[in-house]
C-alpha cells in the first residue's frame, strides 16, 4: 500500500501544456478518483503516475521515494486500462500469471495466487479459455485481476467501464468499490462519468485543461463547487446557470422585474469585484409551488420529463429557463401556472470574470 | 449462374452495336488465359507424370518405352541423388533461418520512428528488385579471390569463396540471405506495427524485461505472418536454381534443381527426371503442407 503525491508537475506536448502545475497526495488506502472532460488531462496525470508518460517538470513520490525518472516496472503500480489490454495469444489463466511470471515466481505461490484472485473476481471457470471468449465485464474482471494478483503499491484505473454498456457497469461499479473496501489498496481512477466519480470517490480530483479545479470528498464538490466549472460539470440535470443582477437584497434573472428576495448579509458576504454576477442553483433548490406565497414569483412551465422517481419541471423566468426537481406528478403538464423560489442557502454566485465562487467555496 | 451476378451490358455501348452479348465478352477476357494455362501449365504436368512411367529420352528418336515404375526406383535408391537432397536441406536451412534472423532483426530496428525511415525502407528493399542472374554475377565479382572487394575489406587475402568446396554452399546461401532478407523484413515489419501499442504498455506495467516481453509478446503476436514468409522463402530456397548455377559448379553446392537441369538437358533422360520433378514437386507439397498446418496452429491461437 502506498501514498502517492505529485508536486508541480508539468507536462508538455509539444507547445501544447497538458498538467499545468499540478499538486496532489492520495493518501494510503484512498480511492481518488480524477474527473473532467476528455482532453482535460486527467488520463495524462494517471499515465505519469504510472510512469507511463515521462512528465517535462516536477515530482512524483511514492511513500516518500522520488519515482518520476523510473520505469513502470520499478514503481511497482498495477494499471487496468480502458481498452483491457488483455494479451490475446494467451488464456486468462497465463494472463493473469503473466506479471507473476515475469518476475519469475515459484509455481506453487503463483497458483495460489491466481485462484485466489480467480475466486475474488469470479472468474475461476473462464481460467483455460481466451480473452476474445469472454464477455466485456468478464474481460474487464480479468484485466482486474491482473492487475491485482501481484498485490501492488496501488491500482490504477483509466476508465475502467468506459467501453461497457450502462448495466454491466452498474454492475462492474459496486464490484470496484467492494474490492476497494476488502483490499484497501490505494486507488486512482480516472473517469468522465461524474456518476461513476460520486459513487465510488473517497475524494474527487476535477481537472480542467491540465489544471487542477477542485479536491474533495463527493459531498463537497457537489455543495460547494469553487468555481462554475466544478458546478456544472457535477450534478445531473446540470446546475441552473443565469446572469443576475443584484440590487440590494434582491436577485433579478434578466427580463423578470421581480427578482427574488435573498438574505441581506448572505449577499453582502460576496466578495464581489464588479465583473457582474452569475447565479447558479441545483434543480431541487428551485422550490415550486402551485399557489402564491410570500417570495414566489409567478413563472410558466414549459416542459416536464417524468422520470418515475421524479420529475424535472422547466419553468420560464423572464428570458431563463430553470429546470426544477419536483415529486413526480407535481406539475401536470406544460403551459401550468406555478409559483418559484430559490433556496438561498443553495445559491451559488460566480463571478462573470474569474468565475470563482463568490461565496468563497463555503 | 454467374450471368446473374454480372453486370449488365449497356444496350446504348460499342459492343451491343455490335451484336456482343455479356456472355460473349465474358469469354473473350477468360478463355484465353485458360487456354494458356492449359497449353503451358497443365498439359505438361500431366504430359510429364505420362513420361515419368517411360525411359523416353527427348533427343532420341526411339520411342518411349513404358518402364513402370523403374524410374522412381532407381531414383529413391540413388546415394547420389540423396547427396542433392541433403545438400538442399542444407541449403534451405541456412538460408531461410539467415533470412529470418536478418530480415526480423531490421524489422525490429525500423519499427520505431525515425528519420528518413521510408527512404531506409526503400533502400533496404533494393536487393528483391534485382534479377537473380544479375545479383548472382554480381555477387560473382565480389567473391572473386584476385580483386573481389570482399575479401578487401575482410583482409581475407586470396580466400577461394566459391571454390572451396566447404565453404562455396555457405557463400551462396550469404547471396541469397542478401538477396531476400528484405522480404522477410517486409512482412515483419507489418506484423510489428500490427501489434497494439497498448501490450507494451500491459507488460511494462506488469513489470517484464524486454526479453520476456519479445519471446511472450513480440514473437507470438507476430508468428502468423512470420510463417508466411517462412513458407515463402523455402518454397523458394528450395527450388533455388539460377544463383547456385551462376555462382559456382561444386558438387558440394549441387541443388536438387541443377541436378535436375542435368539431367534433363545435358544428359536428356527426358524420363527419369519427369519422375524426379515428380518427387521434388510432392516433397515441396508436402513441407508447405507441414507448415500451413502449423500456422492455422498459430492463427487459432
Amino acid at each position: 500500500m502506498a501514498q502517492i503525491e505529485m508536486r508541480n508537475v508539468q507536462k508538455f506536448f509539444g507547445a501544447n501544456q497538458v498538467l499545468k502545475d499540478f499538486h496532489l497526495t492520495i493518501e494510503d488506502g484512498e480511492f481518488v478518483v480524477m474527473l473532467g472532460q476528455s482532453g482535460g488531462g486527467k488520463t495524462t496525470a494517471l499515465r505519469a503516475i504510472a510512469g507511463l508518460e515521462t512528465i517535462t517538470d516536477g515530482k512524483i513520490l511514492i511513500n516518500g521515494k522520488e519515482v518520476q525518472d523510473k520505469k513502470a516496472a520499478d514503481r511497482d503500480i498495477a494499471f487496468v486500462f480502458q481498452s483491457f489490454s488483455l494479451y490475446p495469444h494467451m488464456t486468462v489463466r497465463e494472463n493473469i500469471a503473466f506479471p507473476l511470471r515475469a518476475v519469475r515466481m515459484d509455481a506453487a505461490e503463483r497458483d495460489s495466487a491466481i485462484k485466489e484472485v480467480a475466486e475474488t473476481l469470479q472468474i475461476a471457470q473462464h481460467l483455460d479459455r481466451k480473452p476474445s471468449a469472454l464477455s466485456g465485464g468478464d474481460m474487464q474482471r480479468v484485466a482486474i485481476g491482473r492487475a491485482l494478483v501481484r498485490r501492488p503499491q496501488a491500482l490504477l484505473m483509466d476508465e475502467p467501464l468506459g467501453v461497457l454498456d450502462t448495466e454491466l457497469r452498474e454492475q462492474m461499479r459496486a464490484e470496484i468499490k467492494r474490492l476497494h473496501i476488502a483490499r484497501g489498496s490505494t486507488s486512482v481512477y480516472v473517469t468522465h462519468d461524474q456518476i461513476e466519480a460520486m459513487s465510488l470517490a473517497d475524494r474527487i480530483v476535477i481537472l480542467h485543461d491540465g489544471v487542477l479545479q477542485q479536491v474533495g470528498s463527493p459531498d463537497d464538490v457537489y455543495l460547494h463547487p469553487t468555481n462554475l466549472f466544478v458546478a456544472k460539470f457535477v450534478g445531473s440535470p446540470v446546475m441552473n446557470i443565469a446572469d443576475v443582477h443584484i440590487e440590494g437584497s434582491r436577485v433579478a434573472l434578466p427580463g423578470d422585474g421581480a427578482g427574488f428576495q435573498f438574505d441581506e448579509t448572505t449577499l453582502s458576504k460576496l466578495q464581489n469585484t464588479g465583473d457582474g454576477v452569475t447565479l447558479g442553483i441545483r434543480p431541487e433548490a428551485v422550490l415550486l409551488s402551485q399557489k402564491k406565497s410570500k417570495g414566489y414569483v409567478e413563472a410558466v412551465t414549459t416542459n416536464i420529463e417524468p422520470l418515475g422517481s421524479h420529475d424535472i419541471v422547466d419553468v420560464r423566468l423572464g428570458d431563463t429557463v430553470m429546470r426544477a426537481r419536483t415529486e413526480s406528478g407535481f406539475v401536470r403538464g406544460e403551459g401550468a401556472q406555478v409559483w418559484v423560489n430559490l433556496d438561498p442557502s443553495q445559491a451559488h454566485f460566480f463571478d462573470n470574470k474569474t468565475e470563482l465562487n463568490l461565496r468563497g467555496g463555503a | 449462374m454467374a450471368s446473374d451476378v454480372m453486370t449488365k451490358l449497356d444496350p446504348k455501348s460499342k459492343a451491343a452495336a455490335k451484336g456482343f452479348s455479356d456472355l460473349t465478352i465474358r469469354n473473350l477476357f477468360i478463355i484465353p488465359t485458360i487456354v494458356f494455362l492449359i497449353v503451358f501449365n497443365i498439359f505438361p504436368l500431366l504430359y510429364s507424370l505420362g513420361y515419368s512411367f517411360t525411359d523416353f529420352r527427348a533427343s532420341t528418336n526411339n520411342p518411349a518405352k513404358f518402364v513402370g515404375l523403374q524410374n522412381y526406383r532407381d531414383l529413391l535408391s540413388d546415394p547420389f541423388i540423396w547427396k542433392n537432397f541433403s545438400i538442399t536441406a542444407k541449403y534451405v536451412l541456412i538460408s531461410v533461418t539467415g533470412q529470418v534472423v536478418v530480415g526480423f532483426g531490421l524489422a525490429m530496428l525500423l519499427n520505431r520512428t525515425l528519420p528518413l525511415k521510408g527512404l531506409i525502407t526503400t533502400l533496404l528493399l533494393l536487393p528483391m528488385m534485382l534479377s537473380m542472374a544479375v545479383v548472382g554475377l554480381f555477387w560473382k565479382l565480389l567473391y572473386d579471390p584476385n580483386f573481389g572487394i570482399i575479401n578487401y575489406f575482410l583482409g581475407l587475402g586470396k580466400f577461394e569463396w566459391l571454390a572451396d568446396p566447404d565453404v562455396a554452399l555457405w557463400a551462396i546461401a550469404i547471396v541469397d540471405i542478401w538477396m531476400w532478407a528484405p522480404f522477410v523484413m517486409l512482412l515483419s515489419l507489418a506484423g510489428l506495427s500490427a501489434v497494439p501499442k497498448h501490450l507494451y504498455e500491459a507488460a511494462e506495467i506488469d513489470r517484464a524485461g524486454s526479453l520476456y516481453t519479445f519471446f511472450r509478446i513480440t514473437l507470438p503476436m507476430v508468428a502468423p505472418i512470420l510463417m508466411i514468409a517462412i513458407i515463402f522463402r523455402t518454397m523458394e530456397a528450395f527450388k533455388t536454381f539460377d544463383l547456385a548455377y551462376v555462382l559456382s559448379s561444386q558438387p558440394t553446392t549441387e541443388l536438387i534443381a541443377i541436378r535436375l537441369y542435368k539431367m534433363a538437358f545435358q544428359e536428356w533422360q527426358t524420363g527419369m527426371s519427369s519422375a524426379f520433378a515428380y518427387i521434388v514437386l510432392i516433397m515441396v507439397v508436402a513441407i508447405t503442407n507441414i507448415y500451413v498446418k502449423y500456422l492455422n496452429k498459430v492463427k487459432a491461437r
